[in-house]
């Protein structure tokens, strides 16, 4: 399997939605590929901290999309001074994550100026116990797509018999943000320049 | 009377307010002897899944599984038809969806 691929596949991966055959084949190219391996837990802890961060400061519109702009160009200029860098040379996630990560630490931060969140917001690790280390807590620590090697046992575990109900809508707990706004998000546009003018009021929530 | 009437108002509201939670409560999840096959097998798998979670995240999930059953169940129909239509996107429209979803987070 090339990257390419790989970097499709991932989003679908982390979702946990990815079909058992190509699940193996993700898993075989990961186990061989140390970029895509970090690729994949930056998406996935990406989409973790989105889905668990509240975000309890506005952010205008105006100040995102000058946000980013600069860090588009920043990334474009860096792509310029790298230009052989296969399939990251183009492909836009990693470049991505970047911009969302500039807009977290931005809403964060104003957050925080303001008081409205009580604690830091672990963005790279909702684990992380305080006093480890950053750098530990950045190691890819589970193999997030190897599940189900485990042949079905006789009688479930008391968690899974107790309440089934909880595993079988796992992927629609996890992703429950993205679904209950669902109509909002697909009609979000991916401009630079903003769907509606600066100062008007961002999508609805539902 | 004016008083009285506030009162009957106000125990009829926290009452609507309290119904939905306590249906969560009350309202039996399937059991596991009633599940099909595959679906025995998609809730191990899940399960497997959840076991790999931190302890932070299996809770935060715990907290949304109330929650969802709580829902009326026009809403959670709702979820699930999103779900749905969400799982058939090919790679690329989900990836875009995603990509969308950071900015509209972003703009919340």
């Amino acid at each position: 399997m090339r990257c390419q691929r790989a970097q499709q596949w991932m989003a679908a991966a982390v979702d946990g939605e990815l079909a058992s055959r190509r699940r193996r084949a993700l898993d075989g190219h990961l186990a061989a590929c140390a970029a895509c391996r970090r690729e994949l837990a930056v998406t996935d802890r990406m989409l973790g901290a989105l889905e668990a961060l509240p975000m309890e400061a506005p952010v205008s519109a105006g100040l995102e999309q000058a946000t980013l702009r600069r860090v588009r160009l920043a990334a474009a200029d860096e792509a310029e001074r790298a230009p052989g860098n296969g399939w990251r040379s183009w492909f836009p996630l990693p470049a991505f994550a970047v911009v969302t990560a500039a807009v977290l630490v931005l809403a964060v931060g104003i957050a925080r100026r303001t008081g409205e969140v009580p604690a830091p917001v672990a963005v790279g690790s909702p684990s992380r116990a305080p006093g480890q280390p950053m750098a530990e807590a950045r190691t890819p620590a589970r193999p997030k797509t190897r599940v189900a090697e485990a042949p079905l046992p006789p009688e479930p575990p008391a968690k899974l018999a107790q309440a089934p109900d909880l595993f079988m809508d796992l992927p629609i707990l996890r992703n429950m943000d993205k679904l209950r706004h669902f109509e909002a998000i697909e009609t979000t546009t991916l401009d630079d320049e903003p769907g509606t003018p600066d100062g008007q009021e961002p999508p609805s929530n539902g | 009377m004016r008083r009285a009437t506030a009162i009957v108002v106000l125990v009829l509201a926290l009452a609507a307010a309290a119904v939905p939670a306590a249906q969560a409560q009350d309202r039996p999840g399937r059991a596991w002897q009633s599940l099909t096959p595959e679906e025995r097998w998609r809730a191990w798998e899940n399960y497997q899944r959840y076991q790999q979670m931190p302890e932070q995240r299996q809770r935060m999930l715990e907290r949304r599984h109330e929650q969802f059953r709580a829902l009326p169940p026009q809403e959670r129909d709702r979820l699930r038809q999103n779900y749905d239509t969400y799982r058939g996107f090919d790679p690329g429209q989900r990836r875009q969806f995603i990509e969308k979803y950071h900015r509209w987070k972003g703009r919340k």
